[in-house]
């Protein structure tokens, strides 16, 4: 009757031979059992499979389960298996405390890493219709390739919803400065215009306020509870007055406050803090229907994700109607899901994925300590466990005593580790500038996550040695007779896992760590050091046009500094470039109209800046008057529009009527990253006397610098400006766009470093085992002659192949690893083998001094004392 | 006599008295090939952890099988109140159906 190729599933045979009751078990599970194998017979194996695990789970009822008596029975046990376990970590000190600490500190990394990538990878799962929630973003079509934009026109919201039915809600965002008036002072803050679809669309609970309508007429605003506190000392702020200078219109108008919006996690891409209508200032409701200028973001929310494709489809058609048959060709509007959000403008998700991985490796480093270091000291509990066979003890109980060790280590650790992050984190915010925190998780998510840790790694950890040591045959393991050649191989694999992991982080961040002091370092085409740039701005006094002559009196008179070599104006600087457009055709050119960045300078920007002129000439001086028909661009300009430097080239607009000569070419400089290739750029010349310019840049001697800028901040303060004086450094500029990069160098050495910590942990553990295991080998070697040297090599030719295997395996991951993520950026290095040998040194080293020790210690050590003890 | 027996714990019953001893897969395909409807093994055993409370019902355990996976059966046998209740219901119900009219258009 029996049919041997199909058998019961084994786990739930073993689920309720677990959970039945010993008197019930041999008559349920064998009539299960022997219907099993009838059912196979008529029905067929699956049918029969599902059938048993659906049975099995029907006997699971409250009268078939094991009394409380018969579980009791099993804590004596366990109580006995706790003992034991303390017993051992006290018995080794040593040991015991380089796996539990290895064990804390792989689980604190982890857990630090989790905290951090968890915010990125969860950005913005705050709110709740984010998966149909997306940006409408412009793409124009040009001959050097496609470029996105993501500035949308006032009427757009408007547009969408009333055309497509698939659109539930949709709503401008605009940010702006705004200066709150509080007891005739000017507070400065970002205010945000936006509709009431706004509320729909994203999550923002309201503390205080109608929910169902938020902005009841023109001049109601919502705030954040910050602000609420903020100017009026209380949460509930509802129906207090807002007295805001509205820099646009120029005006101050007044506002009531309609509602008070409640916390929102630091996660999310858009943070408002004070929001007002658009129309609530006359611009928005002159520019209902203007289709020209471009300047805010437009969020919709879809009836569902997959509307997406079919409205991007329709879109050209859109357009169309909105403009005409040129525009279709040359714009196209997309949707970006707010998914993308984050990849798109602030970091990437990808970046935190991969610290996630790194740390899931230290943690796995950290519990492979905890296998090697206890199956390592089976040989000398064998007489424990022969003992327990001996006395009875089944294959599961020894097992379950084994994985209980486990399971207090890594309580234990998990706890230690706990208590490390606590401490650590805000260090780690500080250092890193970053913001993580605990009470961002609820503290049943915490526990809940502590208690899944301790469990993963009580199994990750304990489940090797258990299976390993309880199948230790009791006659053997009384005899002390011991065959280890299986698990001496798999822990030399885990020693292997280990390092290859470790090496593959250390060379990682040698790699990024290149790249990006190839990036800060590399001349970027202008001269960033002793440069200081102002920011200044017309806006700053309340008087424009006095506020413009007071600005070029500050220039003149910075200009007189002995200490100040150049001062130039401009409208932008490098590191802080321009992001406008605009449409400019080359004399003579027939095809689409070229789209490039522009932005103006004075005529010394570029000898403040020291960028070389590669064709023609500079701007005249700034006293020879505005040259609004000269243009200098830059090589990429130059390529981009097909120019032959020897000639007189002009570019005009797209009737033809403004005309503008090409004076000079400069070299490209990298304005932006190298990340980036150097863009395209039309650079017109503006006299600092012109308001467009929002810096001064100085080229100043930088001794002494605290009295200098002491000197020209009341030069400033002379001035009258409702702001106050604020300057950057344009080396630390150029260093801040590398923020991102840097941060993320940071955290990969940090861990990188506390891998091999771990990994360097283990191995010491591990050395002492060996030695142990060895002592009587050396002594004998010794007493028959052999030197030091010959020993030492005996212990260090172990060690050498494992570091020299898994360097050969973790080169090919680095080398795709950093690949991928070199491929990011446009200036790059290449991926040198110097890095390789360095990395190989620093391990070999590293375990060299680990081992090293003990074995010098163990090789020079008086033979006799080990061999007279039988 | 006062019982109290479901229809499942009658036919169960039945089956138990229609052999002389039987267990849990053996009431199972007899009631699938009697009734042609397929019973699972739990329900079973339910029911007859039920009857042996109401002492409808004995069993014993028996000798380990291969097909079993070396487990012991529990072979259940019948008691003589058993055969009494079964008796006592399938009378009662004999006498009330003779009193359904014969051609009861209602039914029809």
């Amino acid at each position: 009757m029996k049919n041997t190729e199909h058998h019961p599933p084994a786990w739930a045979d073993r689920l309720l031979n677990f959970f039945c009751r010993p008197d019930y078990a041999d008559e349920i599970l064998g009539d299960l059992t022997e219907a099993f194998y009838w059912r196979v017979k008529k029905k067929g194996p699956f049918k029969a499979k599902s059938k048993f695990i659906w049975e099995v789970i029907k006997s699971l009822r409250p009268k078939n389960l094991k009394s409380v008596y018969h579980f009791s029975l099993n804590t004596m046990i366990f109580r006995n298996y706790i003992k034991i376990a303390l017993r051992t970590f006290l018995k080794r000190k040593s040991t015991s405390f380089i796996n539990i600490f290895g064990l804390s500190l792989g689980t604190a990394a982890f857990m630090l890493i989790f905290l951090y990538s968890w915010q990125i990878i969860t950005f913005d799962a705050f709110h709740e219709n984010k998966e149909r929630t997306f940006l409408v973003y412009k793409e124009r079509i040009t001959p050097n390739g496609i470029q996105p934009a993501y500035d949308t026109w006032v009427p757009m919201k408007k547009r969408l919803k009333e055309d497509y039915p698939q659109v539930q809600a949709s709503s401008r965002y605009y940010q702006a400065d705004a200066r709150v008036i509080l007891n005739n002072r000017f507070i400065e803050e970002e205010i945000t215009y936006t509709d009431e679809d706004f509320f729909d669309i994203f999550s923002y609970k309201m503390l205080h306020g109608n929910e169902s309508q938020i902005f009841p007429d023109r001049s109601s605003i919502v705030i954040g509870v910050d602000i609420a506190r903020k100017y009026f000392k209380k949460e509930n702020a509802v129906g207090e007055r807002m007295e805001i200078f509205i820099p646009e219109e120029d005006t101050t108008m007044s506002f009531n406050v309609s509602a008070v919006m409640d916390w929102f996690p630091s996660n999310i891409s858009l943070q408002p803090t004070m929001i007002i209508q658009p129309e609530s200032i006359p611009y928005f409701v002159e520019a209902a229907n203007d289709w020209g200028g471009s300047f805010l973001e437009t969020y919709v929310l879809l009836d569902e994700k997959e509307s997406a494709a079919d409205l991007e489809a329709v879109f050209p058609e859109l357009v169309e109607s909105i403009w005409d048959a040129e525009a279709r060709n040359n714009t196209n509007f997309k949707l970006l899901p707010l998914d993308s959000y984050y990849d798109e403008f602030l970091g990437s998700k990808t970046d935190a994925l991969t610290l996630l991985f790194i740390g899931i490796g230290i943690l796995l480093i950290a519990a492979i300590n905890f296998m090697n270091l206890s199956t390592a000291q089976a040989s000398q509990r064998t007489k424990e466990i022969g003992l327990r066979k001996v006395l009875g003890a089944f294959k599961g109980q020894l097992r379950t005593q084994f994985v209980t060790e486990a399971f207090i280590a890594s309580i234990f650790a998990t706890l230690v580790a706990l208590g490390m992050v606590i401490l650590i984190i805000p260090y780690f915010n500080d250092f890193f500038d970053v913001t993580i925190a605990l009470n961002q998780f609820s503290v049943i998510e915490i526990a809940s996550f502590v208690v899944l840790l301790c469990i993963t790694l009580g199994f990750l950890s304990g489940s090797y040695p258990a299976i390993y040591l309880s199948s230790i045959k009791a006659i053997d393991a009384m005899q002390q007779k011991m065959g280890f050649a299986g698990s001496v191989n798999f822990r030399n694999g885990l020693v292997i896992l280990q390092f290859s992991i470790a090496i593959f982080l250390i060379a990682s961040s040698f790699l990024i760590r290149n790249q990006i002091l190839y990036m800060t370092n590399t001349d970027m085409g202008f001269d960033r050091e002793g440069i200081i740039v102002i920011n200044v701005s017309r806006s700053d006094f309340v008087d424009r046009e006095q506020g413009l002559v007071r600005l070029n009196t500050l220039k003149e008179q910075l200009r007189s500094k002995s200490y100040i070599k150049e001062v130039s104006m401009s409208r932008s600087v490098p590191a802080s470039w321009t992001r406008s457009f605009r449409f400019i055709y080359p004399d003579g050119w027939t095809g689409d109209p070229l789209r490039m960045r522009y932005t103006y300078v004075d005529a010394n920007f570029f000898n403040t800046y020291n960028i070389p002129l590669k064709y023609g000439n500079s701007f005249l001086e700034d006293t020879q008057g505005d040259q609004r028909n000269s243009v200098i661009l830059n090589e990429a300009a130059m390529k981009a529009f097909d120019f032959d430097p020897s000639e007189q080239n002009v570019v005009t607009n797209r009737s033809g009527e403004v005309r503008i000569n090409v004076v000079g070419v400069v070299e490209d400089f990298n304005f932006e990253t190298l990340q980036n290739e150097v863009e395209p750029t039309l650079i017109f010349h503006r006299t600092a006397s012109n308001p467009v310019h929002s810096y001064i840049s100085c080229k100043m001697e930088m001794t002494n610098l605290p009295s200098k800028m002491e000197e020209i901040e009341n030069l400033w303060n002379q001035l009258g400006s409702v702001n106050d004086f604020t300057y950057t450094f344009m080396d630390e500029n150029v260093q801040e766009l590398y923020e991102e990069e840097n941060r993320y160098l940071g955290l990969v050495t940090l861990f990188s470093t506390l891998s091999i910590i771990v990994a360097c942990l283990g191995l010491y553990g591990l050395t002492l085992f060996i030695i142990e295991k060895r002592r009587k080998e050396i002594s004998i070697r010794k007493v028959l002659g052999s030197e030091i040297g010959g020993v030492l090599g005996l212990i260090f030719s172990d060690f050498a192949k494992w570091v020299a295997v898994a360097f050969a395996l973790s080169v090919p991951f680095v080398v795709y690893f950093i690949n991928d993520w070199l491929n990011t950026f446009h200036y790059r290095i290449p991926i040198s083998w110097l890095t390789f040998m360095l990395t190989l040194v620093i391990v070999a080293g590293l375990v060299l001094i680990t081992v090293g020790y003990q074995s010098l210690k163990a090789a020079s050590s008086n033979p006799v004392r080990y061999l007279k003890e039988e | 006599m006062n019982l109290q027996l479901g229809v499942l714990e009658e036919m169960i019953l039945i089956i138990l008295l229609m052999k002389e001893e039987t267990y849990g897969v053996d009431i199972a395909m007899e009631y699938e090939s009697q009734l042609n409807q397929s019973i699972s093994l739990p329900t079973i055993h339910v029911v007859l952890k039920r009857l042996e409370k109401k002492d409808l019902v004995k069993s014993k355990m028996g000798e380990p099988t291969a097909e079993r996976g070396g487990r012991r059966k529990r072979i259940y046998q019948a008691t003589s109140k058993g055969y009494e209740a079964a008796r006592y219901l399938q009378e009662k119900r004999s006498a009330m159906w003779k009193t359904i009219p014969a051609m009861n258009f209602s039914f029809g």
